[in-house]
């Protein structure tokens, strides 16, 4: 069973991260991610750009019509994804527990229902 | 590549455990470098039986070009597995290429089944059980796996390896169980092999030769077990219960695609022969042996798959099977089913109160809530009803289930307790 994983955050927290932290924080996302991609559990993880970078696209008499996102108004925007395939919804906690940022910040597990062919 | 023609698939797919199992009969420590060594064997058939012919000898064919491979895979390696090699070397090649491996059928029987044993390993995870199971013993590529699971190629090649590298890191033998851990490990072969028919079950079937359809090869593979271990009870007990149930499968869903629920199927369309079988079998297997979960599944799915009608069918039996069920396997999954068959016997009113035992375990199953409606439905208190329906909706684990949860609160909310 498939589970979408997802890490919240914004630009004032980034900030607030101390500079020197940063190499440490990839080098332990990194080895999270190869170990599940080794497991062959995790399919991929994808880091979003800002919010500011986020467009909102519609469609009027056939033209899309773009303007600036997000959508939703929040404090915080979806930062990053992955998409695991594992045995047991007990798997996926116990992997999404394991992100190196979940002592700190929770992050949401989503199942996924369907996909396209 | 050209596709080989389907006899050929077929063939190559029966012949590759027993390819495998030869291999690895002379190599059973190099179990990673045999089982590449027979997929490239493979697909050299497929690459080359359609445009030359078949050969006389399709087994002894392959055993040659994958042993050969076998020289080649260890010899490249080299640096990195020199001890492997050494051990390699050190077997005659008489060994290797000279004995005919039809020689003695009896043995190769034993190794298909050995090599299940070790693909179904508890050491290993259930995910990687399942892909090397349909790999080593089910011939089939990791492309096909893949595709099957809905998962790309790299990510079932990682399950793949790291299965080959668990095996070859910890020693797992290639050999049959003792008799001590027999039982054990036999149950663990079947239960890989219900999971790979379940995924298929709840999954749209693939599209043939790049997607096989999941539950037709787990039929298949408990097919060749059954007929490895023909007196054993319980698999003859799992090989019923997936005939059993696949046989519902053309009435299961609708022309739109919408999941059908067991008491509004045209049961005219159940497949008879696959239900024929799978009651033949479980008669067969209650009396030879000691009776296990499959075995009455299998024997409530009969029960099911015999009546004309929902009304016709012999609950009070089937109830009596759920009691002895949760017995040898308690589990709160058959104790909800054993509550869909106590509201037939004793009414809705009863069934509500031994469901209530379960919320504990099972509030966040969309079955649990799903049945509690039913139940709720039947006893008048419609709202009650509704909300139950759209809990199980919001849970449901597939797109088909919870249209089917939403559809039936909706028509609920909109015209009352008749709909």
């Amino acid at each position: 069973m498939k589970y979408l994983l997802m890490t919240y955050g914004n630009q004032e927290k980034w900030d607030s991260l101390p500079a020197e932290g940063w190499t440490e924080a990839i080098a332990q996302q990194d080895a999270f991610n190869k170990r599940y991609q080794e497991s062959g559990e995790l399919i991929g993880a994808y880091g979003l750009g800002d919010a500011a970078a986020c467009r909102m696209v519609g469609r009027e008499d056939g033209l899309p019509v773009v303007s600036d996102g997000p959508y939703l108004e929040t404090k915080e925007y979806m930062a990053s994804f992955y998409l695991l395939d594992v045995d047991s919804e007990q798997r996926a906690l116990e992997i999404a527990a394991d992100m190196p940022w979940a002592d700190r910040e929770p992050v949401e597990l989503w199942p996924i229902l369907h996909e396209a062919k | 590549m050209s596709l080989p023609a389907p006899a050929d698939q077929d063939l190559l797919r029966t012949l590759a455990p027993q390819v495998l199992a030869a291999l690895l009969r002379r190599h059973a420590g190099a179990f990673d470098a045999c089982e590449d060594a027979v997929q490239e064997a493979l697909l050299a058939a497929a690459e080359q039986w359609p445009r030359d012919g078949r050969p006389d000898n399709p087994r002894g064919w392959l055993v040659t070009v994958a042993s050969r491979r076998l020289v080649d895979l260890v010899r490249s390696d080299r640096a990195r597995r020199e001890r492997e090699e050494r051990l390699f070397l050190a077997t005659p090649q008489s060994e290797l290429l000279g004995r005919p491996a039809d020689a003695d059928p009896d043995a190769d029987r034993d190794d298909s089944l050995a090599l299940l044993f070790l693909c179904c390993h508890p050491a290993l995870t259930a995910p990687s059980r399942i892909a090397l199971t349909l790999r080593a013993v089910g011939g089939l590529s990791t492309a096909q796996i893949a595709a099957a699971f809905l998962v790309p190629e790299a990510t079932m090649a990682q399950r793949i390896s790291r299965a080959k590298q668990t095996i070859r890191g910890s020693g797992l033998p290639f050999a049959l169980p003792g008799p001590a851990e027999a039982d054990g490990r036999l149950r663990e072969v079947l239960q890989v092999l219900y999971l790979v028919f379940n995924e298929g079950y709840t999954a749209t079937a693939g599209d043939g030769l790049t997607a096989p359809a999941l539950s037709d090869e787990a039929i298949r593979l408990t097919r060749l077990l059954h007929r490895l271990l023909p007196r054993d009870a319980e698999v003859m007990g799992l090989l019923a219960l997936m005939l059993l149930t696949d046989a519902r499968r053309p009435a299961r869903t609708g022309p739109d695609g919408g999941l059908v629920p067991l008491a509004e199927q045209d049961r005219g369309r159940w497949d008879a022969a696959a239900i024929a079988e799978g009651t033949a079998l479980v008669e067969r297997a209650l009396p030879a042996g000691r009776v296990g979960p499959y075995q009455l599944q299998a024997a409530i799915a009969a029960l099911h798959d015999e009546a004309p009608d929902v009304a016709a069918t012999d609950w009070p039996q089937i109830l009596a099977l759920y009691d002895l069920l949760l017995r040898v396997a308690p589990g709160p999954v058959p104790a909800l089913n054993r509550v869909v068959a106590l509201a037939e016997v004793r009414g809705p009113a009863a069934a509500l109160k031994e469901l209530d035992a379960l919320a504990g375990e099972l509030d966040r199953n969309h079955r649990y809530h799903a049945v509690r409606g039913e139940l709720l439905l039947r006893t008048g208190d419609a709202p009650a009803a509704t909300a139950a329906f759209r809990r199980g909706a919001a849970l449901a684990p597939s797109l088909p289930e919870r249209r089917h949860l939403t559809e039936r609160a909706r028509r609920l909310a909109r015209t009352g307790p008749d709909a």
